[in-house]
């Protein structure tokens, strides 16, 4: 950018991109001088590379029948195994979706300020006013506080929070996922019903409708496809998120991946987490093709 | 009194002749069945895994003896069973805070801080053969001469290798990634750094393709044709365009690399999360809340940095 062309002149000598960029690359190599990386720990130590060994000679090999010499006698066999973990993920994913869909909409549309429009022209009535000035910023403070807390643990977080308070229970990892993603999606909500087109909401609102008539058939419409596509992509989330709680002892996906894992049946991981990225691009391709569709 | 002469009957009949409109023009809307059966499919997905997906929805008596137990144990050790002080709870967190939080969380910090970079780095490069535009023999320029096919066979073949690795690495969760990588290399923080890297690399390196290929194209089709080579078309028309874009994205990732960080420490990596699941196996239930406090405290000041550093960069 040359100084002739007119756009003002700059009042640092570098932009603030770059002092972003200088910024980023001093903070990387902040965090590579404390934590004291030293780049030959990337190599695996003499145990680690045996077990490297093994463990990606059956990346092409994966298990399709039982490893283990041991077997309960009504367990199923491995492929229907894989696949019940599967159908187990995506039933604690969705049940976390669909709860989270409700936190979302019941703390996101508080949360936009779209809604509430400026007073009409001359003296509004004093319970109005007071609305205005004071109940409404409480209400926005308040659950922008709800959905920062709810956003700010991470669901495993949650998980071990809740696994301490009620023990293993399903419930507990639907609501687990569900209050983060509650939170994520209250955020993302109330800024994409901020964010699109107001043509219509001002249209209802000159004709006299009531802020809930204008949240109800001009915002929420307008917002409606965006809100969709985000769901969606939450979905993909929980999928991945739901697999990892099996770590926990949920009979997700990630339960038999640290079972066998551990039990050094290596196949077996393999065929497991091949079932978790089918179940995971699946999803995706199916999302982004109904994304793709919904913006266009 | 021309204005007000409109009868009962005129009014009504503009009424049904706009009905009628919005009839027609409900009509014609656009439908597109694929989107109409998916979004049936999800709706019945959710619906279904609500009401026969075998959870225990009630809350009952023993779900709250659990509760208010937790609620007891949860209060500061020196507190338990005490009336309350705030100012013993606020010794015992500083108590805390000073011997394994602060450096903790400083890791934690330091570890989303070295992953991003690197995944940054790296899916910055792949974004360009990932990219549908960018990765093609004659790539952008409007009249191409007729290009070799091993040529275009070895872009395309470039283009989908990129594709699919992005997709795996996306595909597996962070804590996967590490719980793997932990079983070679040991505990060090290179499998925090690592696992998130991985991860992070598929995510970013999709959105920077996205941004690549959803760039304004007459720019570069312009500089191609006054005879501008690949390179110089990304140095001068391409990467002023995609910066800024993948900024944000870097941050946005970020933000999540911060939560990552805390949460992969539970395999037994020094982040705050090695403190979490060190008070959960001792069954310490007010430290572990209150790390997970103090994971809410990075987190949040880990999102507020973010939005500051994105507010800059869309100003630049």
């Amino acid at each position: 950018m040359t100084p002739a062309d007119g756009l003002g002149t700059r009042p640092w000598p570098v932009g603030p991109r770059a002092i972003v960029f200088l910024l980023l690359l001093a903070a990387g190599s902040w965090g590579v001088v404390y934590l004291e990386l030293d780049p030959a720990d990337l190599l695996p130590g003499a145990g680690g590379v045996a077990t490297t060994k093994r463990f990606f000679a059956r990346a092409l090999s994966p298990a399709w029948v039982t490893e283990a010499r041991f077997v309960p006698v009504d367990s199923p066999p491995l492929l229907i195994g894989a696949l019940e973990a599967a159908w187990q993920t995506l039933r604690f994913a969705a049940a976390a979706v669909a709860l989270s869909l409700v936190i979302g909409i019941a703390l996101g549309v508080p949360a936009s300020t779209a809604v509430w429009a400026p007073d009409p022209e001359g003296s509004p009535s004093i319970a109005r006013r007071f609305a205005r000035r004071s109940l409404l910023p409480a209400l926005y403070l308040v659950t922008r506080t709800i959905i920062g807390f709810l956003r700010s643990i991470h669901e495993l977080l949650w998980a071990v929070l809740f696994l301490v308070a009620f023990g293993l229970n399903d419930l507990t990892a639907v609501v687990a996922i569900a209050l983060p993603y509650g939170g994520v999606l209250a955020k993302i909500f109330s800024e994409m019903i901020d964010e699109a087109p107001r043509d219509s909401a001002e249209t209802l609102r000159e004709a006299g409708a009531r802020p809930l008539q204008v949240l109800l058939f001009a915002l929420l419409p307008r917002a409606l496809p965006d809100m969709t596509g985000y769901a969606f992509y939450r979905m993909e989330c929980a999928l991945r998120a739901s697999a990892v709680l099996g770590f926990f002892g949920f009979p997700t996906l990630g339960l038999f991946i640290r079972q066998s894992f551990s039990a050094t049946n290596y196949g077996e991981v393999w065929t497991y987490l091949y079932t978790l990225a089918l179940l995971v691009i699946l999803f995706d391709a199916w999302s982004g093709a109904v994304r793709r569709r919904l913006t266009s | 009194m021309e204005r007000c002469c409109s009868t009962q009957a005129d009014i009504l009949s503009a009424q049904t002749r706009s009905r009628q409109q919005i009839r027609i023009l409900h009509a014609r809307r656009p439908r597109d069945w694929f989107l109409r059966t998916s979004l049936i499919a999800f709706a019945g997905l959710l619906c279904a895994a609500i009401w026969i997906g075998d959870f225990e929805w009630k809350f009952s008596e023993q779900r709250g003896r659990n509760l208010a137990r937790f609620a007891e144990e949860m209060r500061p050790f020196p507190l338990q069973h005490e009336p309350w002080s705030t100012d013993v709870a606020f010794r015992w967190s500083a108590q805390l805070l000073d011997d394994k939080g602060a450096a903790a969380a400083a890791k934690t910090l330091a570890i989303s801080l070295v992953a991003i970079s690197i995944a940054g780095s790296i899916a910055l490069v792949l974004s360009f053969p990932a990219a549908r535009t960018f990765a093609r023999p004659d790539a952008w320029s409007r009249s191409s001469p007729a290009s070799r096919p091993s040529n275009r066979i070895a872009w395309t073949s470039l283009y989908l290798s990129t594709r699919a690795a992005l997709i795996a690495l996306r595909a597996m969760p962070e804590y996967v990634w590490a719980f793997l990588l932990l079983a070679a290399l040991g505990p060090t923080p290179w499998v925090a750094i690592l696992a998130l890297a991985l991860h992070n690399i598929g995510t970013l390196g999709r959105l920077g393709a996205e941004t690549v290929e959803n760039a304004e194209p007459r720019v570069f089709e312009t500089l191609r044709a006054v005879g501008a080579d690949r390179t110089q078309v990304v140095a001068f028309g391409l990467w002023p365009q995609l910066l800024p874009r993948f900024l944000l994205f870097y941050f946005y990732r970020w933000e999540t690399c911060v939560r990552e960080a805390t949460v992969l420490g539970m395999l037994g990596i020094a982040s705050l999360g090695f403190w979490i699941d060190d008070a959960r196996a001792r069954g310490h239930t007010d430290e572990l809340v209150f790390w997970v406090l103090l994971g809410s405290a990075i987190v949040l000041v880990g999102d507020a940095t973010s939005a500051l550093a994105r507010w800059a960069v869309r100003r630049a």
